[in-house]
């Protein structure tokens, strides 16, 4: 057993779900310890240059390195699935994975992360909060997570505008003004200004997304500088990664964090106290740590591995749940020909709705990224026609491209669950199917909002389903219930037949409205941080 | 049960001749921008095929890059004939990582870099010809395509 004296709190993870969850608690003058494997990229961090991707294309002769990387890794031919937009500076997020945490699926291909960080090293940022509509099915309430959206918005840094989205996306939260929307984002927000009142009578909304990227300067960051550098590089910090409230952690006496751990399992001792198994994944030992509660935020799948391997729940099924989604290759009509600025960020340039019934009722919501900094080749890739005639076509058309990423709304069924099996690998088992009303529901959501897009004068060009769980949106193994049943949480995250054991990431949503669950993964985080914090206390 | 033939689509063995992979290149850059690649890019392009094409190529995908390197003239046809049928996808990834070469190199910015602000009238004018050019070769493309890879 290892030595170390008895800590307040164990956090395992170091992802968006256990920054937020540890800052509570370390705030408080609590002892914290966070175990995580920790994976950092060594290669490409230090190789990418301060400047403007055009600037960096024109003259950087070593570009080659991070934008196909060293093992060209960048170029690759398979399915567009999960992973597939990960760049290589990006692609240190899921390393190790495959090894460490082994699935099975036909149908459900996850990332998952063990780098510092965990997945938040490569999100899209976008933070809508969810409505009180969207907590339909939640022991929890909106009034639960209000005050815990402002904290962490004021600590990641929100950017976002009062408009048409408004009723959709909630009220603000320590809002920056917007980022500069780009030359293509702008040509389809002019045509939507036209067309508001026949959009807006059809349920079609547009307004600026809400994204933890800053406009402003704040909390030691830089506001974003239009580079179009964000998929490769985190140049003035603008936009939010966890890594930057775990630099403001690790500057606290009474945190500290160990690296390269695995956990494995808990235990709750008569004393109270409890017992974390995690091993050296640079060795072959295991070790015990020791603490007065345990706070698990290791990312759904990662929680998930460890409750059912502490519990000796083996192929026991739990549910889960994830955004079914697709990308849109659309072509912008109101801006071809036209000269374009330099200047932009790579993020979402705008959001849509499709609310037919209103705010009250579930609706769908997309983002639209214009397509550059990822270069055209890939472009070209899937493109039927000669690469020569493509790479002219692509290099005229490009500045009026973009993607629509549109995700659903998802709920539990019984054809969507996972399981550990037993043996040594610890192997996930998960099966995700949606019903053929669920799927029907999907194609007739964006068959509309396809006849929206026409109005705006962009064309559909190619539909692309990347997979379940591509989207990095999955959650709901161990859903919060107010009722006192086994592999669930009580409302303040708290294992149910456990005393100290707290779960602080998307495992415990039940369902998952169409936003990003990442801002409100991280504002219960610190809900459940404050909860743990009292219990402490007390 | 013995096998008496292999089916056309079976793995053969690789050949990765360091050779042949570098005309490769050089014709692959003239066709891709109408440039000659330095030396280094070269160098690049080999490394790229041991590195990211390591699977060995179908019979079919072969035939298509035997009846190149025998007449280079056939590039653009088969390039065409291979993109549209989807039967052997290799000439196409040789030539996608040859593009990826190019365009992340800051030399060829000019001829693989967006291009905005030409106006509706040149941009037709030019997707035009391109367009043509690319139906040209596919019909063209396609009927090679499908005698290279009979043969």
């Amino acid at each position: 057993m290892s030595a170390d004296p008895v800590v307040d709190a164990i956090v395992v993870g170091s992802g968006p779900s256990a920054v937020n969850a540890a800052y509570p608690l370390v705030e408080a003058g609590l002892t914290v310890r966070m175990l995580d494997v920790g994976n950092r990229d060594t290669t490409y961090a230090g190789l990418i240059p301060d400047g403007p991707f055009s600037e960096l294309r024109r003259t950087d002769p070593d570009q080659h390195r991070y934008f196909l990387g060293d093992d060209l890794e960048g170029i690759g031919f398979g399915h567009t699935g999960a992973g597939a937009q990960l760049t290589p500076p990006r692609q240190y997020v899921c390393k190790d994975t495959d090894r460490l945490q082994p699935i099975t699926s036909q149908s459900f291909f996850p990332l998952q992360s063990l780098a510092e960080g965990g997945l938040g090293g490569a999100w899209g940022a976008g933070s809508p909060p969810f409505s009180a509509a969207d907590l339909a099915g939640f022991p929890i309430g909106l009034e639960d997570l209000q005050p815990h959206y402002e904290v962490v918005a004021d600590r990641i840094g929100i950017s976002g505008a009062r408009d048409d989205l408004m009723p959709f996306l909630g009220p603000t939260f320590a809002l920056q003004p917007p980022v500069d929307v780009d030359s293509n984002g702008e040509g389809i927000l002019r045509r939507y200004a036209i067309q508001r009142g026949a959009l807006n009578k059809a349920g079609l909304f547009l307004g600026h997304p809400r994204i933890a990227m800053l406009s402003r300067p704040h909390r030691g960051r830089l506001a974003n500088r239009s580079w179009d550098m964000d998929f490769w590089s985190d140049a003035g910090k603008s936009v939010y990664r966890p890594r930057w409230t775990l630099d403001e952690l690790k500057k606290f006496p009474n945190f500290s964090i160990v690296s390269r751990r695995l956990v494995r399992s808990f235990e709750e001792r008569a004393n109270g106290e409890v017992i974390v198994t995690a091993a050296n994944v640079d060795g072959s030992g295991t070790e015990q740590h020791r603490a007065r509660s345990l706070v698990l935020a290791a990312g759904t799948l990662g929680t998930t591995r460890i409750v059912l391997r502490s519990l000796n729940q083996l192929d026991r099924r739990v549910p889960i749940v994830c955004n079914p989604h697709s990308y849109a290759a659309l072509l912008n009509l109101n801006t071809l020909g036209d000269g374009v600025r330099d200047e932009r960020h790579s993020m979402a340039q705008f959001c849509l709705v499709h609310a037919p019934d209103g705010p009250a009722r579930p609706f769908t919501v997309g983002h639209f990224y214009s397509y550059r900094s990822l270069l055209l080749f890939r472009l070209i890739k899937d493109n039927p026609l000669p690469v020569r005639e493509s790479l002219t076509l692509m290099r005229h058309l490009s500045p009026s491209f973009g993607v629509l990423i549109l995700q659903h709304r998802d709920l539990p069924s019984p054809t969507k669950y996972c399981s550990l099996a037993g043996g040594d690998d610890d192997r996930l088992e998960i099966e995700y199917s949606l019903s053929a009303r669920e799927q029907q529901h999907n194609d007739a959501i964006e068959a509309d909002i396809a006849r929206g897009l026409r109005r705006l004068r962009c064309l559909k060009l190619r539909t692309m389903r990347p997979g379940h769980a591509a989207s990095v949106h999955y959650a709901g193994t161990l859903p919060m219930s107010a009722k006192d049943e086994e592999l669930t949480t009580d409302r303040t995250g708290r294992l149910h037949r456990t005393r100290r054991i707290y779960i602080a990431d998307g495992s415990v949503f039940p369902s998952l409205p169409s936003k990003g669950l990442t801002f409100t993964m991280m504002a219960n985080a610190d809900r459940i941080g404050c909860h743990v914090r009292s219990a402490l206390r007390a | 049960m013995v096998a008496t033939s292999r089916p056309r689509t079976e793995p053969i063995a690789a050949s990765p001749d360091a050779v042949d992979l570098r005309r490769e290149a050089v014709w692959f850059a003239r066709y891709l921008i109408d440039a000659e690649p330095s030396e280094a890019l070269v160098e690049r392009y080999v490394r790229a095929n041991a590195k990211v094409l390591h699977e060995p190529p179908t019979t079919r995908d072969a035939a298509v890059l035997a009846f190149v390197h025998a007449h280079p003239w056939s590039l653009g046809w088969l390039d065409a004939g291979t993109a549209f049928t989807r039967g052997a996808p290799r000439l196409r990834q040789k030539l996608v990582v040859m593009m990826a070469i190019l365009e992340a190199t800051p030399d060829y910015i000019e001829q693989t870099a967006p291009v905005d602000g030409v106006g509706i009238p040149r941009l037709a004018w030019r997707l035009g010809v391109a367009g043509a050019r690319a139906t040209a070769k596919l019909a063209l493309g396609t009927a090679l395509a499908a005698v290279v890879v009979r043969r």
